[in-house]
């Protein structure tokens, strides 16, 4: 302690210390040498030359002295560092129930940070799970009406073969199919099966957990190899090795199984095998018409995204001039695949959570440096005390600074238990489909570090004001004091901390209001059918075995009237697509023109979704033709082309009658195709593709008869009861039907399900935001108790003197609850203002609502009144209570 | 520059100052000039250092916690630096003492035989 004493006490500059003491040794030496009879002039000389080389002594002493008092200063901080620690401890002992509603706060407050953090981690932050996957890129192959399209196989080969800024381009179906294959009890299974170019495991840098991925080679023989994903491998082969190597029998044939791919390569789709897609050596030309890959590319090392976009839209421009059939006006975007695999959507949920915990934590803040001030005030004395002791306000400061930090830490490591929590229970809450397979939300040491870092952060935020606080009062004042009388300088901070919270609180229950109604808008829509209780299966019989179109038919047509027979089963009908649901195509997949008008321009056509069903669809959905009939006996294949339309496409066509009418449609994107003339015979009412549609979507309907499919959805509507009660007996009847087990049944749900998924966004954000506003509302409303109650405690002689000269309990009670509306009053017209701000920024999330809804308002401004007055009831009955008597005799 | 008196062979200085400065300090608190005569009084003509060099290695001292700094007074009543061995110093003085001892007996058998 002396040591440090002495580095404290005495700050003369180390270099005139050392002058000094050289000074002395100087003098003395001199004096000895003159007393040994030495001419005074030539002692001192003599003196000096015996200290040698000084100005090189000077500096190794100089920076000798300044390192130990650098040492010392460290020494000492972390001296009382121990110190300050041990004391804050001892304070928090002091008052527990300080102690556990503030570390409570903070805990909720950082636990929720903390798992937010790890979805945004997961979402935003974290790198794709590949070798270098910067240099990974999607490339789109666009035109003017798709700018984000799929890729033909043909345009995809001539893009590896002649660009020079990519490794290597390897492409997927962005979709997964199904294949049959023989389950371990020997019936049949449907799998689900992605198609792949041979080398998409090469460009990913994804090494097999077993065996071999594909080669050049595999792909040049069009050899039936496919590899399975680990899940597969362990659910249906317990991971064992011997299974490479071996054929397993799909859709009838063979393939043999040559490897294991790992977890982290099922983001391009949930799968359990990849096969490679047929490439025969010679594509024939109208392949090129075929936009079915997602094309992903390695760029070189080195080679930013923007050349390579360069490079690659020199090549499509040269491809458009080869071949104008295909490609005119067919170009490039290049896009980072990590931004295709998040997608915007995801992105925007995850920086609006991030926005709200973050303002739920600094409400938490708030009310524990509330805590702070009123604890500051009553131990103002203490403070007062320990100052008169000689203790500096940087110093108390820093004390005080420790005890916040302290408790924020406490709180941090609850909140770590809280981030656990919640990243437990939070798969439940989260939609499924929401998170690409390659986010998985984990609790890891990212997640503790974010932890550690937003306590300390969170400690010295709240810690600094109360502290700052505490210390302005002198210290004759607060000893003078008997402690009834300090009312503290604290109580304008504390009132402005509380406008904070209740203005914070505010926002977040208008933005939470927002998404609710937005849920409420998207969950209430005119679908324009009735039915929701209904049963649908996709059903894909083999090619080989059920040609189209007749075996496929009879097929159809069997199994509809197996399924039909079933006891309990209303109706049952064909459909390609389903509502809300992906339609097997995508979406506008057509133009269409009136025949015999004067031709568009390609451009300009409008265009049309594509669904073909069987007649009994409209029945079995209830969805009404308004106008013509329905698709009957009349339309065999080879008779006249018939189509049923929307109301959207009816309405394109007016003031023309739709019925009768005839339209000439061709796949969009492909001016050369043939076009097809089709008769309109009916109109159906319209039905949404997405809940939150803001346009009427065009769609044409087309007859299963006449548009032979063999991918399609089986939809069946009970009598009555559960929709997917039916399913055994209705795969039963289609087993009873393919006896070879030669067709592949997959996505069992049902369109309520269907529904259900697809409103899970708005759903999750309203109920998250809701969540969180809630939280925060609460935490406001014990902010605004707690200055309430401690403003009555302070004023006890105050109100009790008012009552002893005449005041009413009215009177009192109007003070009392008059300063508590003011403060929150303020807080709401604030928290208005920055929602009507910041409104806009969520607008992309909204649907069927403006930003600037006012029976919004007006909710959030009766919830906050209703919440209020029950925050303000329990002070101000106290205050009312206040015996002048009792109050007046109390110390 | 004048001509500077012949030093002692360097290795054995160096590790020996600290040790010598130690001892000196056991007598009780001195500035530098007093551990500078009294070295050279005690060892005579055997341990001739330059006055400078004392004190890089009296800070190096202080700043190993050996010894410690204090302004006091001179015997002739000046304002003087006053070093103080402090019980770390004591226990590495003991220290040095005895692996000199265990070094000197070593090279004295050697120089024996």
């Amino acid at each position: 302690m002396k040591r440090s004493l002495r580095s404290w006490l005495w700050r003369v500059p180390l270099d005139q210390e050392f002058d000094e003491e050289i000074e002395l040794h100087l003098e003395m030496r001199t004096r000895e040498l003159i007393d040994r009879g030495i001419d005074p002039a030539e002692a001192r000389a003599m003196a000096i030359r015996k200290m040698g080389d000084l100005a090189h002594v000077k500096a190794t002493c100089v920076d000798e002295g300044r390192k130990r008092d650098r040492e010392m200063r460290v020494a000492l901080f972390l001296e009382e560092l121990r110190d300050d620690i041990t004391f804050a401890f001892r304070q928090l002992r002091a008052a527990p129930a300080f102690t556990i509603v503030a570390t409570l706060t903070l805990a909720l407050g950082i636990g929720a940070n903390s798992a937010i953090f790890a979805l945004v981690d997961a979402t935003l932050l974290r790198p794709l799970p590949y070798a270098n996957p910067d240099r990974l890129v999607t490339i789109w192959e666009t035109s003017a009406a798709t700018p984000r399209g799929f890729a033909s196989p043909p345009d995809m080969l001539d893009w590896k073969s002649r660009s020079r800024t990519f490794e290597n381009l390897a492409a997927f179906t962005p979709g997964v199919g199904s294949m049959v294959v023989a389950a371990r009890d020997g019936t049949a299974e449907t799998v689900s099966r992605q198609w792949v170019t041979a080398g998409i495991f090469d460009v990913l840098g994804v090494k097999p957990i077993a065996g071999r991925t594909f080669l050049p080679e595999d792909e040049q023989q069009m050899a039936k190899r496919v590899v399975i994903s680990e899940g597969y491998w362990t659910s249906r082969f317990d991971r064992d090795r011997a299974i490479v190597g071996s054929d397993i029998k799909m859709d009838g044939q063979l393939f043999t199984i040559i490897g294991v791919a790992p977890k982290e390569f099922e983001i391009l789709g949930r799968t359990s095998m990849w096969a490679m897609q047929p490439f025969p050596k010679t594509l024939p030309p109208r392949a090129r018409g075929a936009y079915q890959l997602q094309v992903v590319g390695r760029m070189k090392p080195g080679v930013a995204i923007q050349a390579a976009q360069s490079d690659l839209a020199a090549v499509a421009d040269g491809l458009a001039r080869e071949f104008p059939a295909y490609n005119q006006g067919r170009t490039v975007t290049l896009e980072p695949m990590h931004d295709t695999m998040i997608g915007s959507d995801l992105k925007t949920t995850s920086m609006l959570f991030l926005g709200v915990v973050g303002f739920v934590l600094l409400i938490c803040c708030a009310n524990v440096a509330n805590l702070l001030l009123a604890r500051a005030t009553a131990r103002a004395r203490e403070l007062a005390v320990r100052s008169a002791l000689g203790a500096g306000r940087r110093r108390i400061i820093r004390q005080l600074l420790t005890e916040s930090v302290v408790l924020s830490i406490i709180g941090g490591a609850l909140g770590i238990g809280v981030g656990a929590a919640i990243l437990r229970v939070a798969p439940v809450l989260i939609p499924a489909g929401l998170l690409p397979a390659t986010v998985t939300l984990t609790f890891d040491l990212r997640i503790v570090a974010f932890c550690a870092i937003t306590a300390l952060i969170v400690g010295v935020v709240f810690g600094i004001a109360p502290a700052f606080q505490a210390t302005k009062v002198s210290a004759s004042e607060a000893m003078g004091a008997d402690g009834r009388t300090t009312v503290g300088g604290g109580g304008r901070i504390r009132g402005l901390l509380v406008i904070g919270e209740v203005a914070t609180a505010v926002l977040l229950l208008f933005g939470a209001g927002l998404l609710l109604r937005t849920l409420m808008a998207v969950q209430s829509y005119d679908r324009g059918y009735r039915a929701d209780n209904v049963l649908t299966m996709l059903v894909d019989p083999l090619g080989s075995a059920y040609p189209p179109p007749v075996k496929q038919q009879q097929f159809y047509d069997q199994v509809e009237a197996e399924v039909r027979a079933l006891p309990g089963v209303a109706d049952a009908g064909w459909s390609s697509g389903l509502p809300l649901g992906e339609s097997v195509f995508g979406e506008y997949l057509f133009n269409y023109e009136v025949a015999g008008d004067a031709p568009l321009d390609p451009a300009h056509q409008p265009a049309t979704g594509y669904q073909i069903v069987s007649p009994t669809y409209f029945s079995t959905l209830e969805l009404p033709i308004v106008a013509g009939r329905n698709f009957d006996a009349r339309d065999i294949n080879g008779g006249p082309r018939v189509l049923i339309v929307n109301e959207a496409f009816a309405r394109s066509l007016a003031p023309r009658n739709p019925i009768g009418l005839r339209v000439t449609v061709r796949p969009v994107d492909s001016p050369n195709d043939q076009p097809i003339t089709l008769e309109i015979v009916g109109v159906a009412r319209q039905v949404k593709l997405h809940p939150d549609d803001r346009t009427d979507y065009v769609q044409m309907y087309t007859p299963l008869l006449q548009d032979p499919i063999g991918d399609i959805n089986l939809l069946i509507k009970p009598v009555t009861g559960r929709a997917d009660a039916l399913a055994p007996a209705v795969r039963a009847a289609i087993a009873r039907v393919d006896r070879q087990q030669l067709v592949s049944v997959s996505n069992i749900t049902t369109l309520e399900d269907i529904e259900w998924a697809a409103t899970g966004r708005h759903r999750f954000r309203a109920v998250m935001v809701a969540a969180f506003a809630v939280l925060s509302l609460v935490l406001a409303m014990v902010g605004v108790f707690g200055i309430l109650a401690y403003s009555v405690q302070q004023r006890v002689r105050d109100f009790g003197l008012r009552r002893a000269l005449g005041a009413t309990t009215g009177d009192v009670l109007r003070l009392v609850i008059g300063s508590a509306i003011r403060v929150i009053a303020i807080g709401a017209a604030i928290g208005l203002v920055l929602s009507v701000a910041t409104g806009r920024l969520i607008t992309s999330m909204l649907f069927g609502v403006q930003p600037l809804d006012v029976p919004t308002f007006v909710l959030v401004v009766i919830v906050l009144a209703a919440t209020a007055a029950l925050s303000i009831a329990g002070p101000a009955w106290r205050a009312a209570k206040i015996d002048p008597a009792v109050a007046l005799r109390a110390k | 520059m004048p001509p500077t008196p012949p030093k002692t062979p360097n290795a054995l200085l160096h590790g020996a100052l600290d040790a010598l400065i130690l001892k000196t300090l056991t007598r009780g608190p001195s500035h530098g000039y007093a551990v500078a005569r009294f070295i050279e009084d005690t060892t005579g003509d055997a341990f001739l250092i330059e006055d400078g060099s004392l004190y890089p290695a009296l800070y190096r001292l202080e700043r190993k916690g050996w010894v410690e700094a204090e302004w006091g007074t001179s015997e002739l009543g000046r304002r003087a630096k006053l070093y103080r061995l402090t019980p770390a110093g004591r226990a590495q003085l003991a220290a040095e003492v005895a692996t000199w001892k265990k070094f000197s007996a070593g090279v004295s058998k050697v120089f024996a035989t």
